[in-house]
């Protein structure tokens, strides 16, 4: 486990990781079709850095395995996420990370949706909507200083260069 | 509570749902515990659904969120906080309790505006109106009432300096732009500090507003008379527009020696409203008092000529044309351009016309102009502008009607009442000219300090956790 | 309800039965982003769409061929959102998240009837309206902080100085020109549940469609003063009523939604990848009933964005879509 010495005055628990997705034969075989499963939504984001501390979503316990759903014949994918306090003023840019990196790396037919754990948020619905409004998501994207925070959530190696 | 405010500083506002805990980008310090005091700070919470996990609260004062490009109008919770009504409830009873030579002195200075408003809500004359305003806040501990008209005379004299200096001036220095820009709106400079920066900044007049030249007058030169020092002077004004409230907060009028502004408090005419309904206040058992005369006008309410918010360009132009083209004998027919909040004055000589005054009310008429500026595009010498649709006696902290009357039809009402009062038909009046000689030494570096302003460009913030998308 | 409701699903069935397929649509490949809008130039000749590409693309037939007749892509430096022509057709408005007035991204545009107005609405949570100056510029007229969220759409009503809005803060608001040039708000509409996309009036103005986050659609009546079936108005403005609400036919969120003038059939832009097209009911008595004729599934690989009806040639349809793509189907077999 990380310890964590960091200026923010919340000490975050940190949570062990998950183990590595274990293989199987088929996996490698090109003329199975293997559907998308939660454990490959929870691979595409768990590694996803907090924007404030060098953690990852995962070791936070922001993303789980259990809240990652995914229907390939539908083309649904849904996603929850748990901010580690009720008032995280980060909720909102947490869940544009997670968003942007399924739709960067799902393929296009999926549908991507993004919401807090319920309960879990005292900004909830609003931090929900949000997330859901795909024209605020483009332009939030289009901002540059809003997309350089996000790239570094998603690539950690961007962040330690800096 | 949003209401307070000017349109253009509402829309400056991108907080989207967010509570100001949540949002407010202001670094959060660790408090030091034995500090001495946290005068003007107040405490912003949000909503927690953790009880039991208490946080530092984090403490913003209105100064922060003025130099911050972000969301202006969330400091209304931190305004109704520092700059209320209760605020100066407050401090009248605390000083009521306090002896002799620990007691403040406690001025408070009234707009016109303010005073007509209250005086059409309760169906009085404005004379009765001032006198109850008076009788009312001496009777809960204020020792001084005056007219905020006094100040104006500064203002609009040092107005007319300026303009006329610019324009004598410009010939010669290229960076002495026009049109020259009414500033005495703190919601319209606000507006143009956060969104148009550097480049209206050298448009925009510094002479500052009547309110701040009532503070200085107050806090530099009448202290000194009273051998108070000047945070034992305590000053309020009642004005019909919160954003007043943020201009007695900018950090240009903060004096540091004395850890204190030049305007301590800002209450608006709604707020008297409010007390009034709360308290239970039957305005007819409130004695009528007399105006303080030492720095007011004379006894009986007063205005100026020219537009409901001061009547800059009307005393600018008058000016203009006798001391740079010794013109007395002029036409002040305003001609009403595509609205009713955007008038024109010129005057020609020779088939030229060499001075193009204008007033832009409302926050469309601004916009419009401001393009007109970028675009150069824009034939004014000088232009009053004020962010509220009908000027200062719409303020957003005026009244609303509450006898059915339409919004309009009110405003309508105290431009005729405001028009009607008996003008102030000189700025220099002998006790005027008093304090320019004896306060100010007719020295121009004093003046300078004293009766002008600076204004800086409001840079983006780049704390990109802190971007509302 | 619950008739009317189980009545939407059978047709719904019906619908799926009328699948077209793909190939019936003229397919205009160029923009290398998501396509937001598309509009028709009142000659019904050319199309305009727009793009995160921050392109705007201008299309017309050559033969039986649509094609790429013109590429905009030096006017904006962000997504543009929205494209309007004037009812002269002598000028496109354009409006993108790069924000001239605004203090925000812009999200529509549109010209009023008469050509004299233009609309912006905006993140910053006004509506502003624009008049030709003096000058030939647009100078602006009124800025109306109408609405608690972003503003997603304004249009204006099809013969009338009415200008109407659609916003994230779940509700419609209804504007008219006041005196001395302003603007403001005569009613709001309220009824959804969520974001408001879009919004449009049938060719009399008598009636306006709205849809939704919510994934409906919701049919609004006009009522004028002293109305025969007794619906309260304030004063001298006339109201609009809630006659119809269209329920649990679409699967996501309604992102546009165009009312034909010359069919008065009403098609839908959808976030499952649908167009649905919707016919008011013959025999409707009282409140209107419209059934969904027709639903093209997978009419685009990805969200569809916006619809827009031909105004010239009856059952012509433009859509754009996330996927990049404008379609032109040909419709007129429905009629």
């Amino acid at each position: 486990m990380t310890t964590v010495e960091r200026l923010d005055n919340i000490n975050p628990l940190v949570f062990e990781k998950a183990e590595n997705r274990i293989t199987t034969d088929s996996d490698w075989d090109d003329l199975i079709y293997d559907p998308f499963d939660a454990r490959e939504i929870f691979d595409l984001i768990r590694n996803i850095n907090d924007p404030e501390h060098p953690l990852s979503l995962e070791e936070l316990n922001v993303v789980e395995e259990s809240k990652c759903e995914v229907d390939d014949s539908n083309s649904d994918v849904s996603v929850l996420f748990t901010p580690t306090i009720p008032h995280c003023s980060m909720a909102s840019l947490i869940g544009l990370s997670i968003k942007l990196q399924l739709l960067r790396t799902l393929p296009s037919r999926f549908k991507v949706t993004v919401k807090i754990t319920p309960g879990t948020h005292a900004s909830e619905e609003a931090v929900n909507k949000q997330l859901a409004d795909k024209e605020r998501v483009a332009a939030a994207l289009e901002n540059p200083h809003l997309l350089q925070v996000i790239n570094r959530c998603l690539n950690p190696k961007l962040r330690n260069r800096s | 509570m949003l209401g307070g405010f000017s349109s253009g500083l509402k829309l400056t506002d991108l907080n989207d749902f967010i509570t100001p805990s949540q949002e407010c980008i202001k670094p959060v310090q660790i408090p030091n515990k034995n500090k001495t005091k946290d005068k003007g700070l107040i405490e912003i919470e949000g909503s927690s659904l953790q009880p039991e996990e208490t946080y530092e609260k984090a403490k913003i004062t209105l100064n922060d969120c003025l130099a911050c490009s972000g969301c202006i109008t969330s400091a209304e919770v931190v305004l109704v906080n520092q700059q209320s009504l209760e605020q100066f409830s407050k401090v009248l009873n605390e000083n009521s309790h306090l002896s002799d030579e620990d007691k403040s002195v406690i001025v408070l200075s009234v707009s016109t505006q303010s005073v007509l408003s209250i005086a059409a809500r309760y169906n009085l004359t404005p004379q009765e109106g001032l006198e109850k305003i008076v009788g009312y806040f001496k009777s809960v501990g204020v020792d001084y009432v005056f007219d905020v008209n006094f100040a104006r005379c500064f203002s609009l004299i040092e107005a007319q300096k300026e303009f006329a200096k610019r324009y004598r001036n410009s010939e010669n220095d290229s960076s002495l732009v026009f049109p020259l820009l009414a500033s005495s709106c703190p919601g319209w400079v606000c507006y143009a500090e956060k969104t148009h920066g550097s480049f209206i900044l050298p448009y925009i007049s510094k002479t500052r507003s009547p309110q701040q030249v009532m503070g200085s007058i107050l806090k530099d030169y009448w202290s000194k008379k009273l051998l108070l020092k000047p945070n034992k002077l305590y000053h309020a004004t009642l004005m019909p527009c919160f954003d007043k409230k943020l201009e007695a907060s900018r950090e240009e009028f903060y004096n540091s020696d004395f850890d204190t502004n030049e305007v301590d408090c800002v209450i608006t005419s709604v707020e008297v409203e409010q007390l009034f309904e709360k308290d239970g206040i039957d305005v007819n058992t409130i004695p009528c008092m007399p105006l303080d005369t030492e720095f007011s006008m004379c006894q009986t309410l007063l205005s100026h000529d020219g537009s409901g918010s001061g009547g800059f360009a009307h005393h600018v132009f008058i000016y203009a044309a006798k001391h740079l083209f010794d013109i007395e004998e002029i036409d002040l027919n305003w001609k009403t351009l595509r609205n009713n909040d955007m008038l024109e004055l010129t005057l020609e000589v020779n088939g030229e016309k060499v001075l193009r005054f204008a007033i832009a009310n409302g926050f469309r008429n601004i916009q419009n102009l401001v393009q007109k500026i970028k675009r150069n595009k824009c034939p004014y010498h000088y232009v009053e502008i004020m962010a509220c649709p009908s000027g200062c006696l719409n303020g957003g902290a005026q009244i609303r009607p509450n006898d059915g009357r339409t919004s309009k039809e009110l405003v309508q009402y105290l431009e005729s009442i405001y028009k009607q009062l008996p003008k102030i038909t000189s700025q220099n009046e002998q006790r005027i000219n008093e304090l320019y000689s004896e306060w100010l030494e007719n020295d121009d570096n004093d003046i300078q300090q004293k009766l002008y302003t600076t204004y800086k460009e409001i840079t983006q913030n780049v704390n990109p956790l802190g971007i509302k998308w | 309800m619950r008739k009317q409701i189980t009545y939407f699903l059978l047709s719904l069935q019906q619908g799926k039965n009328n699948k077209m397929s793909v190939t019936d649509a003229a397919i205009l490949e160029g923009h290398n982003d998501k396509v937001w809008h598309v509009a028709w130039h009142p000659n019904g000749k050319t199309l305009a769409s727009c793009s995160s590409d921050k392109t705007i693309r201008i299309w017309a037939k050559e033969g039986e061929k649509w094609v790429c007749k013109t590429v905009l892509d030096d006017g904006h430096t962000r997504t543009i959102r929205s494209v309007s022509w004037s009812p002269c057709g002598k000028y496109m408005a354009s409006a993108s998240f790069d924000a001239t007035g605004h203090e925000n991204e812009i999200k529509s545009v549109a010209w009023s009837s008469s050509g004299s107005f233009l609309a912006t609405c905006s993140r910053d949570k006004s509506v502003w309206v624009w008049g030709v100056g003096e000058d030939q510029e647009y100078e602006c007229l009124s800025v109306i902080p109408s609405h608690t969220q972003d503003v997603k759409k304004v249009v204006f009503h099809p013969n009338e100085n009415i200008l109407v809005s659609a916003s994230y803060d779940n509700t419609i608001n209804v504007y008219k020109e006041d005196y001395d040039d302003d603007w403001s708000v005569v009613e709001t509409l309220e009824g959804h549940q969520s974001t408001v996309w879009s919004i449009a009036f049938n060719s009399r103005g008598d009636r306006l469609a709205s849809c939704s986050d919510d994934a409906t659609v919701r049919i609004w009546q006009r009522y004028l003063p002293g109305n025969k079936e007794g619906i309260t108005t304030k004063g001298d403005n006339p109201t609009w009523k809630c006659v119809c609400t269209l329920s649990g036919l679409h699967n996501r969120t309604i992102y546009d939604i165009s009312w034909c003038n010359l069919t008065d059939d009403i098609a839908t832009a959808c976030g499952d990848d649908y167009i649905r097209i919707f016919r008011e009911h013959k025999n409707s008595q009282g409140e209107p009933i419209f059934d969904l004729i027709l639903s093209v599934p997978e009419a685009h690989s990805e969200d569809v964005n916006t619809v827009s009806w031909n105004p010239v040639v009856p059952g012509i349809l433009a859509s754009g879509s996330d996927d990049g793509t404008v379609k032109i189907w040909d419709f007129s077999v429905l009629s």
